[in-house]
């Protein structure tokens, strides 16, 4: 158990993702407000991007860009740009997911006149 | 020109879709024929390709000219050639189906419509052809994104529907997406060919066995594994008639060649997660699919949930299929894929066809059919000869060539699980036939509406490609045998 908790706080930057991501499944899960699940949602996926910005984290590290064509390539000196471009488009495919999901949430107040999933379910029937 | 096919392939339904808002604009009268010729041209060139990877044995496209493990690379071999062979044909039966006049007139959303099919379209080519598990990743995402907004285009219920299929599909998303993080940051690459050079030094990785276990599960979610389906039967049932077809038949069979591709192209067929292997895993979900669908099935009284719970049955008989580990039962795995895509689309034709001609949507209903031509209980009987499997049926020998593969397996119970998700299929196509042939209750005779000619065209190609199947089985398995064989299976 101490070993445990000594790993996760070594690594306070992975502790983080699993809590937000696990954090965003339980709002997901236990509210009943659409639109909380839909913050619920965002949170977890944007968790998912936070890992992979931090696993490409490297200390004192700087953007892959030559100044001058003729200085001497040190990889060492630069942060691995591959993670932060699907950083990029994962963070597009999460905001055209929260317009089609807010389009969606919206229609369905205009229907049942109500965000909440149990009136919703209940006017169904 | 050759090697340009798998962009030509994919450009043509997402440059129509870019362009179609603004030639709708100008004439909404163009989207419907535009959409059609589109299809069809994508069809010619999907066969000009079929034969092309034929003759010359597949390539790696590189989009820009930058080699594949720093560029992105699609595949353009064997499995990827038949499979959007299939899905074009397919898509363009649906987009006629989509575009008959059986259906209420949309106004001026027609323009919108088609761009969301477009674009499904245009996903679905890029699912099947990727080569890299991020690029499989955003593909995903942008045929997932049309199917919710498709879906919730029927209002009322649907939107429920459609809402529930976001939040699960996007769930499963961010879980495949996590996979591949782990992935990533274990091997430092994304493409599946070199990955599969890495991977197997890393078996004992838990970082990579957990990624496995995600992306197998965010998978699931989008093809609609059996535990993990709660969005289909829903999303289905509500999801406006003209474009089930097109759902049921092309979204969750994409996400399952992901798999395929990923299962048998990056792990390898003896791939091992915390002791148990991936292919057993696989089979067993796949087994337990099969009969809680079928058995799902034989419960309901809508028509169409019956058919989307039949569905889910059918996705775990392809992958009892592929688990088989024998060339046998991979190759019945594909066509069995094959001939679903055909006849998941043929039921939602002929149940969307029923409600908005006779008005019909339950079982209860089925006996008013009696007033209807003769020959659309017809295509129910060969499209219910299949799913059952019926010589000489495509869904006949897809079945076949799974227990043989099962034989050759000495998996014994996979073949009772076939065995009885057939005897279950048998059974929940006897209780429609009863409602139609045995009912003595007439139903009052509705205006009878002709059957408008473009739904005929769509019954008549689903049927009959289901017959062809079987007949052809023969040459589609070898086909297959020859050229969609992974490497080390």
């Amino acid at each position: 158990m101490f070993e445990l908790v000594q790993g996760w706080l070594q690594r306070p930057n992975y502790f983080a993702f699993v809590l937000l991501f696990l954090w965003g499944i339980y709002i997901m899960v236990t509210r009943y407000n659409l639109v909380k699940k839909l913050i619920g949602m965002y949170l977890m996926q944007t968790s998912v991007i936070f890992f992979f910005v931090t696993v490409s984290y490297k200390e004192h590290a700087t953007v892959p860009i030559l100044i001058d064509p003729t200085e001497v390539i040190r990889p060492e000196i630069y942060a691995n740009p591959l993670p932060h471009v699907l950083t990029l488009t994962a963070i597009v495919v999460g905001v055209a997911t929260l317009g089609v999901s807010l389009a969606l949430a919206d229609a369905i107040y205009k229907k049942y006149g109500s965000l909440d999933e149990e009136d919703i379910l209940k006017k169904l029937e | 020109m050759m090697r340009h096919l798998p962009a030509i392939i994919f450009l043509l339904p997402l440059a129509l879709a870019i362009c179609m808002p603004l030639l709708g604009m100008r004439k909404q009268a163009w989207c419907r024929p535009l959409a059609i010729i589109a299809m069809a041209v994508m069809a010619l060139v999907a066969f000009v390709n079929l034969v092309g990877v034929v003759q010359t044995g597949g390539i790696h496209y590189e989009f820009g000219g930058w080699a594949a493990p720093v560029g992105i690379e699609w595949v353009n071999d064997g499995l990827a050639s038949v499979m959007i062979m299939a899905l074009s044909v397919m898509a363009l039966v649906c987009v006629i189906f989509i575009s008959s006049v059986l259906f209420p007139n949309l106004g001026t959303r027609v323009v919108h419509f088609y761009t969301l099919v477009l674009l499904l379209v245009a996903g679905l080519v890029g699912i099947v052809f990727a080569g890299d598990l991020f690029n499989l990743f955003v593909f995903l995402e942008v045929s997932a994104l049309c199917g919710y907004a498709l879906v919730g285009l029927a209002g009322g219920k649907a939107l429920v529907a459609g809402f529930r299929y976001l939040i699960l599909g996007t769930f499963g998303a961010s879980l495949y997406l996590l996979g591949v993080g782990y992935f990533y940051a274990e091997t430092g690459t994304l493409n599946m060919a070199d990955l599969a050079l890495r991977i197997p030094d890393l078996v004992s990785s838990k970082a990579v066995a957990v990624g496995i276990l995600f992306m197998f599960i965010g998978l699931g979610i989008k093809m609609a594994l059996v535990p993990l389906h709660g969005w289909l039967p829903d999303a289905y049932t509500y999801a406006p008639d003209r474009v089930t077809p097109m759902l049921a038949s092309l979204v969750t069979k994409a996400a399952l060649l992901g798999w395929v591709r990923i299962l048998f192209w990056v792990l390898g067929a003896k791939a091992v997660i915390f002791q148990i292997p991936v292919l057993f895993l696989v089979g067993f979900l796949g087994a337990v699919a099969a009969l809680i669908g079928a058995f799902l099935a034989l419960s309901q009284e809508d028509i169409k949930r019956m058919f989307a719970y039949g569905g889910l049955s059918h996705i775990g008989l392809i992958l009892v299929g592929i688990s088989m580990g024998n060339h046998t039962g991979f190759s019945g795995g594909l066509f069995y894929l094959l001939t679903d895509a055909v006849m998941q689309g043929g039921l939602f034709f002929w149940a969307g066809a029923l409600i908005h001609l006779y008005g019909i949507r339950t079982i209860h209903d089925l006996s008013r059919l009696r007033e209807a031509p003769g020959w659309l209980s017809g295509v129910l009987v060969v499209l219910a000869m299949s799913m059952i499997g019926i010589p000489p049926t495509g869904g006949f020998f897809g079945k076949w060539y799974i227990v043989l593969g099962a034989i050759e397996a000495r998996n014994y119970l996979a073949i009772v699980a076939v065995l009885i998700a057939t005897l279950l299929t048998l059974a929940y196509f006897v209780k429609l036939f009863e409602r139609i042939f045995r009912d003595r209750v007439a139903g009052q005779v509705e205006t009878v509406r002709d059957i408008p000619l473009a739904v005929r065209i769509c019954l008549g190609t689903a049927s009959a490609s289901a017959v062809i199947l079987g007949l052809l089985s023969d040459q589609v398995i070898g086909f297959l045998l020859r050229t969609a064989i992974p490497p080390g299976l």
